[in-house]
């Protein structure tokens, strides 16, 4: 705190704490709404969707879902805002698609083998960009790209080569899908590995090992060409990516932060609002905000005409411990700049809200 | 010490800071929730098609193209060639098959779109009137982005930009209005003042007679037209002003604007010409019919009053009743006949009773007014009453009593069958306050056709839930209740305590 004292400072601050009584996974806010959905499990391995809405600062419980499997995951980017289906994975490997309104499924499909670690969709409530797509990363080593309109089997399937280990796939987001035939997946995986597969050649775009297990990928947006790409890792690490200019021989430009005794950094999420910042959540329980600032020139251009990135720092803009376990999931609002949902180990959802955002 | 100081300065300032962020939160959430009930219905995108499938559709492309490339020295292919064919495929591969589906719920999506629009609107006029011209232009801004088509939202953006003196755009505006609805009054007014104030004293003058072209009683109209001409002062003596004042009476638009006088507060669509002619029975279009539209206010604009019922006339659907008015002859023709469904009351009920009637008079149902049919109906009605049979339920009521309107004596006649005591048991749940005032009026003015009469009201009195019944009673309902119990009091040697009674059961 001592080091922030500029007047514009922003500030995290937990408004609401519920507790639940069983572990909590995932939680994402309702697109259009004053609600959100917490993904869990219960003791006896059964999973729950809770959603909540939040009513004069207090958060109340509307709706439960129980089913057989716990549920690992889950997201709404592959739904419109007037359908609002959220797409889950659960510890079987099973991808289901919800109509939170009617609590059924719209459909279902088990083409993994073991658990669901990541989930990300796309397309839903943006034109021209592209299908609706829902990727799933799982531990089978799979990372699958679905179109809830084509029942039963993916539209892409990225597997490791026959004779190859089978990495446990631990991160996959969606990004670069400015237009209908673009469209990136990133897949991060336990030995570090992170890939870049472009789905429209259907081809391997970029790799490259991070030393640590990828917990958490992200690009600052998805619908424009990929600009910036933050990877979380283990021990305390995570890379900021500029992609935009992609180098034949070194890549992509990165900048590493590194702050060991935090432990992991579960999630990094981008403010929706100001693709720049940044939250990151550690094992701690502490959340960092973070501003990532370009260079004066993003790229240069050597002796030979071939341009490759240059990095830019990072500014952390504040740190506040909100937890005493790890946080697992965040997610900010996408129509209120600075709220944001998020759950923990500790068994606790929180509403937390980030002051002064619009300043920076 | 300055440190402390300035450590309290931060921590005041984050305090405040979060309370104001904590007011957003509370706006947010209502917004979010209103925006959430706006949500529902289908909806429907155009969406590129499932990757799996582009991959199957791929490689046959590339075989096709070589097929169809013809060499240019093929002369006789060439011959063959079907340009039009060919273009018309290029055009279809632009449009694709996967646009052609989105065209369902255009409707929805419109009425949702307006719904939106005019709860911008709403919330412009609300700003209008706390005149912060700003705020309302941009909310006008964006329900003119959501429905491009209203005259109401450009006059609206034009009044704040006038207020705000930005004339040119003011005028802009309106001029748009007008031509989305020439008849647009304050839209023309708008853009008279905008004109005058801009010095293009012609033009304003100009509007300002089309407004009293369309409102011959506007007086701010004529006073700012009389302040102009003033104004152009020499020049204006040449003015070409002429038939300003006086409208003439073959001016016909003055009708239109009575239709719609109000325009502003009323989130009609505006008047659209070309209607599509599967809708003309929607919007009444060549029947001599006032449509009521649903008005879509939220909740908090509602006006408070009470809802006032509205009687309901049933009227088939396509006909018109003629403009002439009919002529005697027509009456005797139809008398002869005695077979002519009602063309403006539901004949359906009566072809039921009168089996005699049936489709013969097809001809001259187009010809009947409704005048010269109730003077049939009547003297049928009458004829009909021996017929009569009391009614065991009162579906079975309502069936004759609905084409008994206003004839006093057949209603009467009609009650006397009726057994008292059996009233509760007729109507059941059923009793329409509409028919209590008939029969109070039926008792009151033909008392002769009934025995005990204070019998009837406490049959009456008895139906189930007839205390909301009474609620209705209308004061003359209540003066004739008052006279017709008096009267029962000394013709009927009722004691006192019936008709306290009956005084305590409607509410007198």
């Amino acid at each position: 705190m001592e080091e922030y004292d500029g007047l514009d400072t922003p500030q995290v601050i937990t408004h609401i704490e519920h507790n639940i009584n069983h572990s909590i996974f995932d939680c994402k806010w309702i697109p259009c709404s004053a609600k959100f959905v917490v993904i869990g499990s219960l003791p006896k391995g059964t999973g729950t969707l809770e959603v909540y809405e939040i009513t004069s600062g207090e958060i109340r419980k509307i709706k439960e879902i129980e089913r057989p499997n716990s549920f690992k995951c889950g997201t709404f980017g592959a739904s419109s805002d007037i359908e609002r289906r959220l797409a889950t994975g659960d510890f079987k490997g099973t991808l289901e698609i919800w109509d939170l309104e009617k609590s059924c499924q719209m459909y279902i499909t088990k083409e993994h083998t073991d658990i669901i670690n990541s989930i990300d969709g796309m397309g839903g409530n943006v034109n021209n960009c592209g299908a609706p797509e829902i990727v799933t990363g799982s531990r089978d080593g799979t990372v699958k790209v679905w179109d809830p309109r084509q029942r039963g089997k993916p539209v892409a399937n990225m597997q490791p080569v026959k004779g190859e280990t089978k990495r446990d796939c631990w991160a996959v987001s969606f990004g670069n899908s400015f237009n209908d035939a673009e469209r990136i997946v990133v897949a991060g995986y336990d030995n570090g590995d992170l890939k870049m597969f472009d789905l429209r050649t259907m081809s391997l775009r970029w790799e490259c090992n991070l030393k640590n297990g990828v917990c958490s990928t992200e690009f600052d947006r998805k619908d424009i060409p990929m600009n910036k790409l933050v990877a979380t890792t283990l021990e305390g690490k995570f890379h900021v990516f500029d992609v935009r200019t992609q180098n034949p021989t070194k890549g992509f430009a990165q900048v590493l932060n590194n702050d060991a005794k935090s432990g992991t950094i579960w999630v990094a999420r981008h403010v929706p609002q100001n693709r720049d910042i940044f939250v990151t959540c550690a094992g701690n329980g502490q959340v960092s905000l973070w501003k990532y600032e370009y260079p004066e020139h993003r790229y240069h251009v050597d002796h030979q005409g071939v341009s490759s990135g240059v990095p830019g720092k990072l500014k952390r803009l504040q740190r506040m411990v909100v937890s005493s376990q790890p946080i697992n999931a965040w997610e900010w609002n996408r129509d209120h700049l600075g709220l944001a949902v998020a759950t923990a180990y500790d068994q606790c959802v929180r509403v937390l809200i980030t002051t002064k955002l619009n300043l920076q | 010490m300055d440190k402390v100081f300035q450590i309290q300065n931060q921590a005041r300032n984050n305090v405040k800071e979060l309370q104001t962020y904590m007011t957003d939160l509370q706006n947010w959430e209502a917004e979010m929730k209103r925006k959430e009930a706006a949500l529902n219905g289908a909806f429907e995108q155009d969406l590129p098609p499932v990757r799996s499938k582009i991959k199957k559709e791929k490689p046959v492309v590339p075989k096709k193209k070589p097929e169809q490339k013809i060499k240019g020295s093929d002369y006789s292919a060439w011959d063959k060639y079907d340009v039009d064919k060919a273009c018309e495929d290029i055009d279809m591969e632009d449009v694709g098959p996967t646009s052609l589906d989105g065209k369902k719920s255009q409707q929805a999506k419109l009425e949702k779109l307006k719904e939106e629009a005019q709860y911008e609107k709403e919330r412009g006029n609300t700003f209008v009137k706390q005149e912060k011209w700003d705020e309302a232009i941009s909310c006008y801004n964006r329900a003119i982005e959501l429905v491009k088509d209203d005259a109401i939202y450009y006059a609206n953006r034009g009044l704040c930009y006038l207020k705000k003196d930005s004339l040119h755009q003011a005028e802009s505006d309106c001029s748009e209005a007008l031509r989305l609805d020439p008849t647009y009054v304050k839209a023309l007014q708008r853009r008279a003042t905008a004109r005058e104030r801009l010095g293009s004293l012609r033009a304003a003058s100009h509007d300002l007679n089309e407004v009293l072209k369309l409102e011959p009683h506007n007086t701010a109209a004529r006073k700012q037209l009389e302040a102009i001409k003033t104004r152009m002062g020499t020049k204006g003596a040449k003015s070409k002003s002429s038939p300003v004042t006086t409208p003439t009476p073959e001016n016909k638009p003055i009708v239109k604007p009575k239709m719609q006088p109000k325009i502003v507060e009323l989130p009609s669509e505006p008047a659209v010409a070309g209607q599509l002619i599967a809708d003309d029975w929607r919007t009444g279009v060549g029947e001599n019919i006032m449509v009521i539209k649903p008005v879509k206010k939220p909740p908090h604009l509602r006006s408070k009053r009470p809802l006032k019922s509205i009687p309901i006339q049933e009227v088939l659907l396509g006909e018109k009743t003629p403009e002439k008015p009919p002529t005697r002859l027509k009456i005797v023709d139809i008398e002869d006949n005695l077979s002519q469904g009602d063309s403006n009351n539901n004949d359906s009920n009566k072809k039921d009773i009168h089996g005699k009637i049936d489709a013969c008079g097809e001809g001259e149902k187009k010809v009947a007014s409704p005048e010269s049919v109730k003077l049939v109906s009547e003297a049928i009605i009458t004829e009909k009453i021996k017929n009569f049979v009391p009614p065991i339920n009162s579906v079975q009521f309502m069936s004759e009593w609905k084409y008994m309107k206003g004839q006093w004596d057949a209603m009467a006649e009609y009650w006397s069958l009726i057994e008292p005591s059996k009233i509760p048991s007729i109507f059941a749940n059923a009793l329409e306050s509409s028919v209590v005032s008939d029969v109070i009026q039926v008792l009151h003015s033909r008392r002769d056709k009934f025995r005990g009469r204070t019998a009837y009201l406490a049959g009456i009195a008895n139906v189930p839930r007839f205390s909301a019944l009474a609620m209705f009673l209308s004061h003359t309902d209540k003066q004739m209740l008052t006279t017709l119990l008096e009267d029962c009091k000394q013709s009927e040697n009722c004691t006192d305590e019936v008709i306290a009674d009956l005084k305590n059961k409607y509410e007198l």
